[in-house]
């Protein structure tokens, strides 16, 4: 079979996609979290040089130039000068104290290297200068260790982006081979109905998830298609058995009919007789292909609004006289008006009202009373034909209504073995529901149909 | 009468054109959809027998392009699709009447009879008869050598029909659509059974029958020869 690979199937990209963009909003995080970390630090030192800036100056008091020169010199000799760098510059520009000689000119904060600054190293300073008197004072802090938190902050985002990618990725690829493993089985499970196997199922994780809802809709659907084949093998298996009879029946009469013709007697009989196979034979031919098409359901677009009570009216009309000279009555009971509309076709329901008067005429003896009946019940209408004749034992009420099926005791009297098949078959068609029950003594028929919408 | 018969089975072609010219009318054979079309189109048939499966062009698409040029010859289709749509189908493309196979030829000549001499549409007689026996369709009254004949309204419509085609033969299954508007054949009489109640009532009491059953084929109204 066809496989696309791990890296084609759609699982694995979305997990790559998905991935990739986690790690891009990682990085994108990390970058603002540095900048912020290095402004904040930054901004600290600022604060800590004009502290100390302010500090010295206010020792410069009643002019008295030693107070601050000595300051400036505890300062410097305190600190280490890739630390912190002082000097205070008389208005001639002569270092009066300090441990570095080139501060900026411009007042205020500013960025020195170590260079400019003509210190050793290569720190960079943050710088506070300005007039004390007529001084220069400028006071610098290394960025040394600013510089040195951010490295060790970046190393350990580097880490950190470095565990996000691999689980990431890791994850992804994991889950998307579980997807690609459940969609592999379904792809399985297809292929082995296609080559045959009709009974082969979606296995289901009982999760409830998507996969899980799609798996056993599919499921669903084989059921369906599983009868249906299930369905069309007994209908085949059915017309060979039941189409044979009737053949070999119609073989034997032109047989027979051959073999008197050679002996020059008459076969008027044997022709008529074979005519009438040959009619029976179409007949069943005729109501398997109606059933098929009613099945098919392409009757259903030409469905109207329907008034059960005028259909079951004019069948009681149609049949009261057949089944009084049949010496067994037809009564309409209670009342046909006022029945809400029911959606569906009206000579298909004909048939199916003939179909089971015609039953109850047919296998009922005489003097038997045939009811029919509809009445609205809720959002339904209910149509009911009863008699109380010999009645259906339990056992066979649900075949009678398969195709071909006919009961020991009808198997005598004429038929197809078609007509519940095909009451069933329309009943199907119109959404409706069928029961078959006990008329103490007799049979009750009893459709539900649902109230057009 | 001329017959133009649309049909690519060749013993189904034989035997309606044997029985359609033992019957005393002129039959032409054609095979091919398209031919058919041309033929029926450079000819004027009094009727066209429809199969609808032939060769080129379907039975179905003839009529419709028959009826688009304006042609208004009868047509009867003619069909072993039995299904249910498929008459509606046929009648809506255009078709006037419709057979399913297997058929008694009896039953075809029966229906072609009836569409050849099809009375116009606006034939608005208000009274028909036949010999002695009166239909009135405005007042619903039915007499015989003037007596009143009180009929079902079933019995009523079944004898309209008969009387509308006097003389002609109406089978079993023309009955069935006409009167009962029933498309399939009931395992039960319920001809049978109507048509001896109308008897019963229409010529029982009276000494000449004008209600006939023809053999293996259906009935036929009419007077006394």
């Amino acid at each position: 079979m066809l496989r696309t690979s791990l890296f084609r199937s759609t699982p694995f990209r979305l997990a790559l996609g998905f991935g990739t963009l986690f790690v891009s909003a990682f990085l994108a995080m990390g970058f603002v979290a540095y900048q912020l970390m290095r402004a904040e630090l930054t901004a600290e030192l600022d604060k800590s040089a004009r502290e100390i800036w302010a500090i010295v100056a206010a020792t410069d008091t009643d002019r008295e130039l030693e107070d601050i020169v000595a300051a400036v010199d505890t300062y410097s000799r305190l600190s280490k000068r890739e630390d912190r760098i002082f000097v205070l510059l008389d208005p001639s520009g002569r270092r009066l104290a300090g441990n570095f000689s080139k501060p900026p000119t411009s007042s205020g904060l500013s960025l020195l290297s170590a260079e400019d600054a003509g210190v050793d190293g290569n720190a960079n300073y943050r710088v506070v200068s300005g007039k004390v008197n007529d001084n220069w004072l400028s006071i610098g802090l290394s960025l040394a260790e600013t510089d040195r938190l951010a490295l060790i902050a970046l190393k350990s985002m580097g880490w950190a982006l470095a565990i996000v990618t691999v689980t990431a990725f890791a994850l992804s690829a994991m889950l998307a081979a579980r997807i690609r493993k459940r969609l592999d089985s379904i792809a399985d499970t297809m292929v082995d109905v296609s080559n045959g196997k009709l009974g082969a199922r979606i296995p289901l994780t009982g999760n409830g998830d998507d996969i899980d809802a799609v798996s056993s809709q599919v499921n669903s659907a084989l059921e369906r298609l599983a009868a249906l084949v299930e369905g069309m093998r007994q209908v085949s298996s059915d017309i060979a058995h039941d189409l044979k009879t009737p053949l070999n029946r119609l073989k034997m009469t032109i047989d027979t009919a051959i073999g008197k013709n050679d002996k020059g007697k008459p076969v008027t009989d044997e022709l008529a007789e074979a005519r009438v196979e040959s009619d029976r034979i179409n007949e069943t031919f005729d109501a398997l292909l109606r059933i098929a098409q009613i099945e098919a359901g392409a009757r259903k677009s030409r469905f109207a609004a329907i008034d059960l009570g005028e259909v079951v009216g004019s069948m009681a009309e149609i049949y009261t006289d057949v089944a009084d000279d049949d010496r067994k009555s037809l009564v309409v009971k209670g009342s046909l008006s006022n029945l809400h509309a029911i959606s569906g076709d009206r000579e298909l329901l004909v048939q199916m009202f003939a179909n089971l008067i015609e039953n109850a005429i047919r296998h009922c003896p005489e003097g038997t009373r045939i009811a029919i009946s509809a009445a609205n019940l809720g959002n339904l209408v209910v149509t009911e034909i009863s008699d109380n004749g010999p009645g259906i034992p339990p056992a066979e009420r649900d075949k009678v209504f398969q195709r071909l099926y006919r009961t020991e005791k009808s198997r005598t009297t004429p038929g197809s073995g078609l007509g519940l098949a095909l009451v069933r078959a329309v009943v199907d068609l119109h959404g409706a529901a069928l029961t078959l029950d006990d008329n103490r003594p007799g049979l009750k028929v009893r459709i539900e149909f649902p109230v057009r919408a | 009468m001329r017959i133009l018969v649309v049909e690519d089975d060749n013993k189904t072609a034989d035997y309606t054109a044997r029985g359609f010219s033992e019957a005393g009318h002129v039959c032409d054979v054609i095979v091919d959809g398209q031919d058919a079309l041309f033929q029926a189109m450079r000819t004027s048939y009094d009727v066209l027998v429809m199969d609808r499966m032939v060769p080129n062009l379907d039975g179905l698409s003839v009529v419709k392009a028959l009826r688009a040029a304006n042609v208004k010859t009868p047509v009867l289709f003619l069909t072993s699709i039995g299904g249910v749509d498929d008459r509606v189908e046929g009648l809506e493309a255009g078709g006037d009447d419709y057979l399913v196979k297997p058929f008694a030829f009896s039953e075809l000549l029966a229906r072609v009879n009836a569409l050849s001499r099809r009375p116009p549409v606006q034939d608005q007689k208000t009274v028909l008869a036949v010999a002695d026996l009166e239909l009135d369709l405005v007042k619903r009254r039915v007499t015989r050598r003037g007596q009143p004949i009180d009929l079902q309204p079933r019995e009523f419509t079944l004898l309209e029909i008969l009387m509308r085609n006097e003389g002609r033969v109406l089978t079993r299954t023309m009955l069935l659509e006409r009167v009962w508007d029933l498309h399939f054949d009931p395992k039960t009489s319920v001809v049978e059974t109507h048509m001896s109640r109308l008897r019963a009532k229409i010529d029982r009491p009276f000494d000449t029958p004008l209600l006939h059953t023809v053999r293996n084929t259906g009935y036929s109204l009419h007077a006394p020869h």
